[in-house]
């Protein structure tokens, strides 16, 4: 029997940092805190930060035995997180996982086989993305209670966030590394944009009913270090009272803040080979860490024409073994203003990735950069005849957004798009662009319990089905494929759906599969619905799913006439049933999570 | 306390406290023994405790087993290169070499300070204002020069704004006693 909760904890679980946030349940006037997270930080180190990198280092058994990775909680750790971590991905890189968020909702591999580091030699060890994933948690599980003995994390109240472009798939597996940390089963999942939302909701108090009125839409554009993700959110009306509902969401889109970074220091490490400067990855990285403040500096507010950019000496020769040349702001703008969010018209599309023959398995990372092209292709998706939708307001997050002529830029492009050409209102609070999404979910855990505002929104996709047509089979060519809706566009949490269909004959005694897509554009299909074709970006396939049929003693024949229900719950998780049509049994499809034959 | 850990604070105790230098030239010089401590605590100005959430201390394992100062500069070497530095001769180098590196380096102590310390002025006024000294001041906080006559109040110009720590969170070291006053081990690339 679980005890009361007495927190509501917030984990912003990203693709390089991750934080922890916390609220007291029983104290009203109570704020939001981080928690300050002990992490090695060298040998023998320990520092606390308030977060926490998403980089997992996995030691030689020598190193480890030595203690110097041993944590209050913990000795001879072999797999260590954190800030070491993070610095060892630079100078050991094949003993280091990185990016594993990314991996988790990448369908041409099994997520929870040992394949991290991607491309490591095979006698080092690995870790699956799932177990990264829980080694974080775990990290952060074992830091809360050291700090809060009194709140084992069991008993709390947890949200965790996830990117809204995840699909169900990607969820579960989330949700399968959070219990293997301990964290308990009622946690809820929340997107990360509606929890960059919550953030901001909860500095405002009801005082947000005065920003927005009825019918104002909400674009909340998240920048991480790898992705990117957009939310459009409707404030609507109620019996008389104001309501939030997320109405879309983007694609998965794997170009984020760091991508910006790694291209101002290629650019730069360009201008160093032409004065005849190499540089070991040791300094590479170093680079890399000056660019990120160059970009700050040069693309904020009254930047100068140029920035110095210095890597320092690798020994202990400091400054005679340093390399400096003087970035140009013009170069600087051209490369991420131009290169990232290039100003384009509101029909403009991404380009797509060319269809080569042979496709390396690694991360399917976007071919174009151009994020304000991506976000001209989601308005032009979720707009009504013809017309992309306008978002009248904009709420930023991420650290990209430091830099202020970015979120000029976003904002002057948005302003073209519209028919007005008024820029939407900016909503962001440039302060807390690194914590909001913690700080969000933790706000969220209160709203759960009735303390703040909701924002409603159930599933961000339409869920199919694929069902193989009857009907002649032609040599060499697979049967066509029919996609059955088996979950319609925003169904609600905690409801259930019988899908009208006519009856599927499912075999007996051997696992039977299904191919299962999801669509975040087709907002109108009904359970049951069957789409014979559809367009390439319409549906989008995930990864199948699985079920085993048990024989039961009084059916005699090979196979069970079913239908599907199916039954979002109150977490937010979405469970699929085959239900016998013929007797009272039913089977739970499961995610096949394996890699996928090369068929 | 260990022996090191006691030698760096009577060096700066020493350095610092003209009173206690005096008494430490006549322990040194064997004509005196120290005082056994009085209540007044030779701890720094009593430093506000930081506005910490639920401030409960993480069990450490081990006892830190080195100065804390190692540690301060172990940590301004690894992220700052600091030791590297100062240990360095300027003399060879052009001024503009000499910036290229303090920028960096400048930028990174920086960072390394404001995270451990969040090093703020004691004084939120803009130097060379006018400033006036009520009576009772705080004289651990305040220091009056130039002609300083009769009781306060004083009124003066505020020279130096002052700077305070607001918080002092070191990372915790736990290596063993023999690796104590390693700042940055050698690197060896295989």
């Amino acid at each position: 029997m679980p005890n009361e909760p007495l927190f509501s904890i917030g984990i912003d679980l990203g693709t390089t940092n991750s934080v922890l946030a916390y609220v007291s349940l029983k104290d009203e006037e109570a704020q939001v805190q981080r928690l300050a997270i002990p992490q090695c930080v060298a040998p023998s180190t320990i520092e606390a930060r308030t977060s926490l990198p998403s980089f997992a280092y996995l030691a030689p058994e020598a190193e480890s035995e030595s203690g110097e990775y041993d944590l209050p909680w913990l000795t001879q750790p072999r797999c260590i997180v954190g800030e070491l971590a993070r610095k060892k991905s630079a100078d050991t890189p094949m003993r280091t996982v990185v990016a594993a968020k990314s991996w988790l909702c990448h369908h041409r591999v099994d997520r929870r086989e040992p394949i991290l580091p991607w491309n490591a030699p095979e006698e080092l060890p690995k870790l699956s993305p799932v177990a990264a994933s829980t080694q974080y948690l775990n990290h952060l599980v074992a830091a809360w209670e050291a700090a809060h003995p009194e709140a084992p994390i069991q008993d709390q109240q947890v949200v965790l966030t996830v990117p809204a472009s995840f699909d169900a798939s990607a969820r579960e597996l989330t949700r399968e590394a959070a219990q293997q940390a301990g964290i308990p089963e009622s946690m809820i999942l929340l997107e990360e944009p509606q929890a960059a939302l919550y953030a901001w909701l909860s500095d405002l108090g009801e005082k947000w009913r005065k920003r927005l009125t009825v019918d104002d839409i909400v674009l909340v554009c998240d920048i991480g270090g790898g992705t990117t993700d957009f939310t459009l959110i409707r404030v609507a009306e109620e019996d008389g009272n104001l309501e939030l509902r997320r109405i879309a969401v983007g694609r998965h889109l794997l170009v984020g803040g760091d991508n910006m970074d790694l291209a101002l220091s290629h650019f730069v490490a360009q201008q160093f080979q032409e004065k005849k400067v190499k540089l070991d990855p040791w300094q590479s990285v170093s680079l890399w860490h000056s660019c990120r403040f160059a970009k700050e500096t040069l693309l904020g507010s009254e930047a100068p024409p140029s920035h110095p950019i210095s890597v320092l000496g690798r020994g202990s020769r400091l400054i005679g073994g340093t390399v400096s040349l003087d970035l140009q702001q013009e170069d600087a703008v051209k490369m991420i203003l131009d290169g990232f969010f290039p100003a384009c018209s509101a029909t403009a599309k991404p380009q797509r990735r060319r269809g080569s023959g042979f496709q390396e398995v690694g991360l399917p990372f976007e071919a174009d950069p151009a994020i304000t092209k991506h976000l001209a292709s989601f308005l032009a998706i979720h707009g009504e005849e013809d017309a992309p939708i306008q978002p009248t307001h904009l709420l930023l997050n991420g650290g990209v957004f430091k830099s202020s002529s970015l979120r000029e830029r976003l904002l002057a492009v948005l302003g073209n798009w519209s028919a007005d050409g008024a820029e939407p209102e900016n909503l962001t609070a440039a302060e807390d662009l690194d914590h909001a999404v913690a700080r969000g979910a933790a706000y969220y855990g209160l709203a759960k319990e009735g303390k703040a505002i909701r924002i409603r929104g159930g599933t961000a996709r339409a869920y199919y089905v694929g069902v193989e047509t009857a009907g002649l089979a032609i040599p060499g060519a697979p049967r066509p494929l029919r996609a059955v809706c088996v979950v319609p566009h925003g169904m609600e949490e905690g409801t259930e759906v019988t899908v009208p269909s006519e009856e599927f004959g499912l075999i007996v005694g051997e696992p039977t599969q299904f191919r299962f897509f999801s669509s975040a554009i087709r907002k109108d299909d009904q359970p049951g619905q069957s789409l014979a074709q559809w367009g390439e970006e319409e549906l989008e396939e995930t990864d199948p799913l699985e079920a085993t049929l048990t024989a039961s003693p009084e059916w005699e024949d090979d196979y069970v006439p079913v239908r599907f229900e199916t039954h979002l719950t109150e977490l937010g998780q979405l469970e699929l049933w085959c239900v016998s049509t013929i007797s009272d049994e039913r089977w739970k499809l499961e995610f096949s999570v394996r890699e996928e034959d090369e068929t | 306390m260990g022996k090191i850990g006691l030698a760096f604070r009577l060096f700066f105790r020493t350095l610092t406290d003209q009173e206690f230098a005096n008494k430490a030239q006549k322990v040194a010089d064997g004509k005196f023994t120290l005082e056994p401590p009085r209540s007044e605590t030779p701890e720094p100005p009593a430093e506000p405790p930081p506005p910490k959430p639920a401030a409960k201390k993480k069990p450490m394992a081990k006892e830190p087993s080195r100065s804390e100062a190692l540690t301060l500069m172990a940590t301004l070497q690894r992220e700052a290169r600091f030791i590297d530095f100062l240990q360095e001769s300027l003399d060879a180098y052009s001024d503009a070499q000499v910036k290229a590196a303090v920028l960096e380096i400048h930028r990174d102590c920086r960072s390394v300070v404001e995270r451990l310390f969040a090093i703020r002025p004691l004084l939120e006024i803009e130097e060379g204002e006018p400033y006036e000294i009520e009576a009772g001041y705080d004289t651990e906080r305040i220091r009056v020069t130039g002609n300083v006559m009769g009781e306060p109040p004083y009124k003066g110009t505020l020279f130096h704004h002052g700077w305070e720590a607001t918080k002092c969170e070191l990372p915790q070291w736990q290596g063993n006693t023999k690796s104590a006053n390693v700042l940055a081990a050698a690197e060896v690339e295989v």
